[in-house]
């Protein structure tokens, strides 16, 4: 079996993507459980001119950096060719969609906020270490 | 906080957001609505091949899948993370809600991203798909006769397009595989032609040779092939066997293509004849192996080496038949297979028998510490490699 990879934007235009990665898991409220499509997640900053920013998820504040991959990933999405609307004869293929060369990546420990800001929809539960497997 | 001079959304402000500024980060309006995007590690070396459509996976559903470029073969790797990873799109993937803000919207939380690490190509497989359905004299005779494609006769071989869909292997390592096998694609089909057929062609055009005085270090291409065709072979046969025992000579000029015979390939071809029958004392094996090497060309053991392995049994040297072409290409599997054969191994004799694996990364020198456990009784013996 055989699956091609397709670069269907032709690379030189293939899009950057954008990753922001913290350690951890986001919750969201049982409240706004249904339908979080649209949902603040937090917010980004970047508070001075150096490459240092804050996410800030409910009263909780991350620090990160803007870190550039050793290698790029490709975003790659799983395509259904059919041939002439016949289902039996369709064919998977893998589509690049886009390339990401930065992250941005929050691994300190959350600081809690002075002032906790009225009760959040979305709050950020700490998991400690992250481990690859 | 000062405003933006003109506002970014999406992947392009996540990755331009300006000193003393904010967005906001949102779950997408199509979050968890479609399939995950994979992330797939690029590594320089694949992107000519990407840019150029040149890129499959390739593997049976109950294989692990490998991708391939043009010429190499990688093991993909799913690597997992515990992270929250959260993978957002360039802007035209959402809409912008509320103009003035600067927002940057979700579309998946992605698990893990995949790895390539570079990988032997699998053409075990290759071999034993060729040689359930082997070429032979029976076959060359019944070609004449049918008139039509019958179907059955095709059930069970394989067309290149069929090659490439069950072989884990890049395009030109398959490629390279077929030539190491002599496989020759006869009417569309891959098929390697069974052993006594290729002697039965490679003999009649020594004899060919000896009645028209010709010169085994050059031999007329169409001079060759017709004459064998004459005999009753196939045109693309008679082809075939100089291109299995045979090398072309450069100096073509235009005309017909001018071969040498091979003298190693082609002795190696009469011992494998003469130890067929089993293994021998090896001054019977010296004594029928000459027999039948052709007039001029000289044959001496080194020539064997890779193929047929000696010992002493009492007072005597013995031989027997022993290719390294039958051999798995599976370093683990090849090791245990020799260790089978023979549980202790000199380099000498060892080397002949790897000489041929090839694994992404290491050396003969590191598929021995790996795979071999070595001896040495004394300071001045020779090593001995046992199976760790």
């Amino acid at each position: 079996m055989q699956i091609e990879v397709k670069c269907s934007c032709g690379a030189e235009n293939c899009p950057e993507w954008a990753i922001v990665e913290l350690q951890g898991v986001v919750e969201v409220q049982p409240s706004h459980r249904d339908g979080i499509q649209n949902l603040e997640i937090g917010r980004l900053c970047r508070p001075s001119s150096d490459e240092k920013y804050t996410l800030t998820i409910g009263y909780h504040e991350l620090s990160g950096t803007k870190v550039t991959l050793k290698k790029p990933l490709a975003v790659l999405k799983k395509v259904k060719r059919t041939d002439d609307g016949d289902d039996s004869s369709s064919k998977v293929e893998l589509d690049v969609v886009g390339v990401i060369r930065h992250k941005i990546l929050f691994k300190t420990r959350p600081k809690a906020l002075i002032s906790k800001p009225p009760e959040p929809a979305v709050k950020e539960r700490a998991s400690g270490t992250s481990s690859k497997n | 906080m000062e405003q933006p001079h003109s506002i970014l959304t999406g992947a392009e402000a996540v990755l331009n957001v300006q000193p003393n500024s904010s967005l906001s980060v949102t779950y997408d309006t199509l979050f968890g609505s479609s399939d995950n995007h994979m992330l797939l590690e690029l590594h320089d070396e694949i992107l000519p091949d990407l840019l150029h459509q040149s890129i499959t996976l390739r593997g049976e559903p109950n294989e692990d899948v490998v991708l391939c470029t043009l010429s190499k073969t990688y093991a993909v790797k799913f690597v997992g993370t515990s992270n929250s990873v959260f993978l957002i799109p360039p802007s035209r993937h959402q809409f912008t809600q509320n103009g003035q803000q600067s927002v940057a919207s979700v579309i998946e939380i992605s698990p893990g991203n995949m790895e390539l690490i570079e990988t032997a190509p699998r053409l075990d497989r290759l071999k034993t798909l060729l040689a359930q359905n082997p070429y032979s004299s029976m076959e060359a005779l019944q070609a004449d006769d049918m008139e039509d494609d019958s179907k059955e006769s095709k059930m069970g071989l394989c067309t290149w397009h069929d090659l490439v869909n069950k072989i884990q292997a890049s395009d030109d390592e398959l490629r390279n595989g077929l030539e190491a096998l002599s496989a020759v694609e006869i009417d569309g089909f891959w098929r390697i032609v069974d052993e006594k057929y290729m002697g039965e062609i490679l003999t009649m055009l020594l004899q060919n040779s000896i009645l028209n005085d010709w010169s085994l270090d050059k031999l007329d291409e169409d001079e060759v092939v017709t004459s064998l065709v004459t005999d009753g072979f196939p045109h693309k046969l008679a082809y075939h066997c100089l291109h299995v025992y045979g090398s072309e000579v450069d100096e073509a000029r235009g005309k017909s293509c001018v071969w040498t015979l091979d003298a190693r390939r082609v002795c190696v071809h009469f011992a494998r004849q003469v130890l067929g029958v089993g293994k021998m004392k090896l001054e019977r094996f010296m004594e029928m192996w000459l027999k039948k090497i052709p007039d001029g060309m000289n044959a001496n053991l080194e020539m064997l080496e890779g193929e047929v392995l000696t010992e002493k049994v009492g007072i005597e040297m013995w031989v027997r038949g022993f290719s390294v072409a039958s051999l798995p290409s599976n370093p683990a599997e090849r090791f245990s297979v020799l260790f089978r054969e023979r549980p202790k191994w000199e380099s000498k004799d060892l080397q002949h028998y790897i000489r041929d694996l090839k694994v992404p990364g290491l050396s003969s020198e590191g598929l021995l510490l790996k795979y071999t456990r070595r001896t040495q009784p004394t300071q001045d013996a020779e090593p001995v490699f046992t199976a760790r």
